[in-house]
């Protein structure tokens, strides 16, 4: 196990550095520059040219990137001039929103999407699976900005419930404090998952009710709640575990669109701003941050799994 | 036996329909059967003819679309069919135990043992976890499962077929059923372990008292195990009475022919070959309403009358309960043991066609999994054989023994860790790539499974081309001729060309399977378990089909099975594997009657016969479980489980002997002098 362990961290490493290293070209490759952005319009060849001198960005781009990389292990992001502040404390006071916002929307999607899913394997190809059905496929062809609009204009306009900002603030209490101003983006978010998750676990489901182990649980009398509570839900949930580890980049790079709309101050945010101004330092520490997290997420999905699934946990000998 | 006054199970009139998306499918039409406490009810029949479905009707576990759509199914007096959901899953949970055919996948992969063989107790009785624990050790015990206080913890996949087949018996033996059910149970099963299963099934129903219903298509297990026997035919019996009656005398024109088909019963012809009874066609389709004997169509004694009346059970007026619906009964005795030994003119090995030495074959062990374990499992480990020109060579020996590799290695598709092949005098090791490649049309493959082996987005006409276009044989023009060609040497009309494999029958797939591999001409065939998917009937029909290629083209077969009375039918020379190693090889009624290695031995004592006054002797059977291949017994491999082994088999024995070669150091018999 902790040789399988090390392996799978190697493998991690070798792409976050080549994830690296293709951002970085690509975004020094960029027609522009950053010098232009920050100077502004009116900024002369030379205050440029004295800029770039002052940054390193007119040194060879392998040593732009050997600087960059020896700041890294150090633990330096970089800094970033248009916010006037370093890109660790850049992110470090966005993550935690955005991952409330993702791990909220995450256990909702979930909690919803595993009964609707249960109850669709178990009602196949009659009324009850048909409308989950003609309904999750609605919502998956919708796109979110639409939904997210949708959900405003209902619940703040026509009937005014809910705030249709999310709550603005600095820290995580201040975001906290302000529950209802959460509901919407939450919302609007796990209906997307909802709609993909039902129908993973639908499949799942389906397929596991076909098992003969099932009906060996059938041969003994049990009730069918029993059957597929106790029986086959467990089987029927693996395809998730594989789901939520793909899904855990996104709880970092946050979701773009949804922040735009409920203005929500998150790392989907923050890379939108930074795309815009060319804040290299802070599009090169976020992008580095989601490879991480995307590898990480492979690995602690892979992880799970042998946690749940014995035939995985004991799997000795032949292949 | 009992004297049965009130049947513990009575099935009156039952018929089942499953309503699928093209129609309605009539499985099962008046089925009439009666099961008394302490007997065995055996139920034969071919695939569809409503057997299982005879017993999952009787269980209320139908499959998805199926009803019982009339009759009654009497349970010690009650109709089943009239009770509360409640009280019927109560009946099913505590009165009524069932075993499945594929014990690999009748556990849950991801509970414990313990938890679902104590499982009923739990739910029916209330009994508390501790105590449900106890019960799951103390009857995994009594269907002897070594170490069971350790396994109650285990998972289903950290056991072997057997052994998961003995958890699911335990399952259904914790409720102290009155009627155990036991659908194929033996079938995923290799012969050894199959005969240990059997044995318990009896034992247990003696101890408990229990009515049992076995479900086969094997009339080997029927006559040793069951005190009666019914016959179905397309959702129906067509054929009841006591084992010994229905050996002896079988009525039924069905159920001759079954008994005709089965290899044991070869006719010697007049190359002394020896062929099969096949019955010709195919079983009706139930979807459709059907007149008169549903087996006329199949049945050379039919006249008019069978196609247009329906025959009913009719007793056959000798007071034993013997009953059958044939308007043309069998009037004399069936003999199922062939009238002479077939003897095959054993073909002097001069120049081999096929020379395997020393042929070593290792895997890594492990590998990519999360936990991973150093060593290699040894699939074979030495194996030395040859086959001469038109020669068939038989490979038996059960699951993992290492038969199955030997064949992929000799036909290219594995390369050896060790040995040499010689094909045709040429030292394949020694090819350049272009030279494999073309050796390629000297030997083809022959699956078990030939729908799986065939790409079914592929129409026929594809699957026949395809291995002629990659070795570039003919043109266009010559390729359809060869195609045609080879449809017509396997028996199928032209017009299979157009078709897709889903639209043909598992013998019809298997001719296919047969005329691909003939595409390039081979001179060898490696046939791995050709006929184990088939029925009985339709088996005869493809071994008489391999027979007849095989003299009119010359062919040499490897013929791999686990079946030894089918080997023994098709091969010249049979040699037999144990873990990895050739323990035995000889002319093939030699080895089948007079054994030299207790391996042997031991094998052809589990082989269940169709005859009932067979009794197999108890002192050869051979316990416990193959051992592990990562680390196999060092000397003789078959120690660790053989009645005679001493110190001395901690040493290698070598295959010593002319042409009944044996690998033992304490061989059973003298190799008789070569005549």
């Amino acid at each position: 196990m902790t040789r399988y362990l090390l392996t799978r961290l190697g493998q991690a490493l070798v792409i976050v550095i080549l994830v690296t290293l293709i951002t970085f070209v690509i975004l020094h490759l960029l027609p522009g520059g950053a010098a232009r952005a920050i100077l502004g319009k009116e900024a002369t060849m030379q205050q440029i040219a004295a800029f770039d001198h002052q940054m390193g960005y007119d040194r060879p781009l392998w040593e732009q990137y050997a600087l960059y990389l020896r700041r890294l292990v150090g633990g330096d992001l970089g800094y970033s001039f248009q916010l006037n502040q370093s890109v660790t404390e850049a992110i470090s006071q966005r993550l935690p929103k955005t991952m409330l916002l993702s791990v909220a929307s995450t256990v909702l999607a979930v909690v919803v999407a595993v009964p609707l899913g249960v109850v669709q394997a178990v009602r196949r190809n009659r009324w009850p699976d048909y409308t989950i059905n003609g309904l999750s496929l609605l919502a998956y062809a919708t796109p979110i900005f639409f939904m997210g609009l949708m959900m405003i204009i209902l619940f703040s306009q026509v009937w005014p419930v809910l705030p249709p900002e999310a709550p603005q603030g600095f820290t995580l209490a201040e975001v906290l404090a302000d529950p209802a101003g959460l509901v919407l983006p939450v919302v609007t978010l796990a209906i997307l998952t909802v709609a993909v998750y039902s129908r993973y676990i639908r499949s799942s489901m389906v397929d596991n009710l076909n098992e003969n182990y099932v009906r060996t649980a059938r041969s003994k009398g049990l009730s069918e709640s029993r059957v597929i509570v106790g029986h086959t839900l467990r089987n029927g949930l693996f395809p998730v575990i594989t789901l939520l580890g793909m899904y855990l980049p996104a709880l970092f790079s946050g979701a773009l669109v949804v922040e735009r709309l409920f203005n929500y101050p998150g790392m989907g945010l923050l890379f939108w701003q930074a795309a815009l101004k060319r804040d290299y330092p802070i599009l090169l520490g976020v992008t580095l941050l989601i490879s991480v997290a995307t590898v990480v997420g492979a690995l602690i999905a892979d992880v799970l799994y042998a946690a749940v699934d014995p035939r995985v946990r004991l799997r000795a000998g032949r292949a | 036996m009992e004297a049965a006054n009130q049947p513990l199970l009575r099935l009156r009139d039952l018929s089942t329909d499953i309503a699928l998306r093209r129609g309605t499918v009539h499985a099962l039409d008046q089925v009439n059967l009666q099961v008394g406490q302490g007997e065995t009810l055996g139920i034969v029949g071919e695939s569809g003819s409503g057997k299982t479905m005879t017993v999952l009707s009787i269980m209320g576990l139908l499959p998805t679309g199926g009803h019982v759509v009339g009759g009654e199914i009497l349970f010690d007096g009650r109709d089943l069919r009239g009770l509360e959901d409640k009280e019927l899953r109560r009946v099913r949970g505590v009165e009524m135990g069932m075993v499945f055919q594929d014990p690999l996948t009748s556990l849950n992969p991801t509970l414990r043992i313990g938890a679902q063989v104590a499982e009923p107790l739990r739910v029916h009785q209330g009994v508390s976890k501790a105590e449900a624990r106890e019960r799951a050790i103390e009857i995994l015990r009594r269907v002897g499962m070594p170490r069971p206080d350790k396994i109650v913890d285990d998972y289903p996949h950290q056991l072997s077929g057997g052994m998961r087949q003995r958890v699911v018996i335990a399952m259904a033996l914790i409720r102290s059923p009155r009627l155990l059910i036991a659908d194929e149970p033996t079938t995923a099963l290799d012969v050894t372990t199959q005969r240990q299963i059997l044995e318990l099934i009896d034992d247990l129903r003696e101890e408990f008292r229990m009515a049992v219903i076995l479900v086969t298509h094997d009339l080997g297990v029927i006559a040793g195990r069951a005190d009666r026997v019914a016959v179905m035919y397309a959702g129906r019996v067509v054929e009841t009475a006591t084992t010994a009656e229905l050996f002896r005398s079988p009525r039924h024109r069905y159920t001759e022919a079954l008994m005709r088909a089965l290899p044991e019963s070869a006719q010697p012809d007049s190359d002394g070959a020896g062929r099969l009874y096949s019955i010709p066609g195919l079983p009706p389709d139930l979807s459709r309403p059907l007149t008169g004997c549903r087996f006329a169509p199949r049945c050379q004694f039919a006249t008019d009358e069978c196609r247009t009346t329906d025959v009913g059970l009719t007793p056959d007026g000798s007071g034993t309960g013997h009953e059958f619906a044939c308007l043309h009964p069998v009037t004399g005795p069936v003999t199922i043991a062939a009238a002479s030994p077939s003897v095959r003119t054993a073909s002097e090995v001069s120049d081999p066609l096929l020379t395997v030495r020393d042929l070593v074959k290792e895997y890594d062990a492990g590998g990519t999994g999360v936990r991973r374990t150093a060593g290699r499992v040894s699939a074979v480990a030495g194996v030395s054989f040859e086959v001469g020109p038109g020669e068939t060579l038989g490979i038996v020996g059960e699951s993992g023994c290492g038969k199955s590799t030997v064949g992929r290695i000799v036909a290219g598709l594995e390369a050896p860790t060790g040995g040499r092949i010689v094909l045709d005098g040429a030292d394949l090791a020694t090819l350049d790539r272009g030279a494999r490649h073309r050796m390629h049309r000297q030997v083809q493959l022959m699956f078990q499974d030939s729908y799986a082996a065939m790409n079914p987005r592929m129409r026929i006409d594809s699957i026949l081309t395809e291995p002629l276009e990659i070795q570039q044989v003919g043109d266009a023009g010559a390729r359809r001729a060869r195609v045609s060609e080879l449809l017509d040497q396997v028996g199928l009309p032209r017009r299979a060309l157009e078709r897709y494999p889903h639209e043909f029958s598992g013998g019809q797939l298997q001719r296919i399977g047969l005329a691909r591999s003939l595409a390039l001409s081979p001179r060898l065939i490696v046939a791995d378990e050709p006929v184990s998917a088939l029925d009985v009937s339709v088996q005869a029909q493809v071994l008489n089909l391999m027979r007849d290629l095989q003299r009119d083209l010359g062919l040499s077969y490897v013929f791999i099975s686990h079946d030894l009375s089918v080997v023994d039918y098709m091969a010249d020379r049979i040699g037999v594997m144990y873990l990895g190693k050739l323990v035995e090889v000889g002319p093939a009624h030699q080895v089948v009657r007079a054994p030299r290695h207790p391996y042997t031995q031991a094998l052809l004592d589990a082989v269940p016969t169709p005859d009932p006054g067979h009794a197999p002797s108890p002192d050869t059977t051979i316990r416990g479980e193959l051992p592990s291949a990562l680390n196999p017994p060092t000397g003789c491999r078959f120690r660790t489980r053989c009645p005679l082994a001493q110190d001395i088999c901690a040493t290698e024995p070598l295959l010593q002997g002319a042409t009944h070669q044996v690998a033992c150091h304490f061989p059973l018999r003298e190799e008789p002098p070569a005549s």
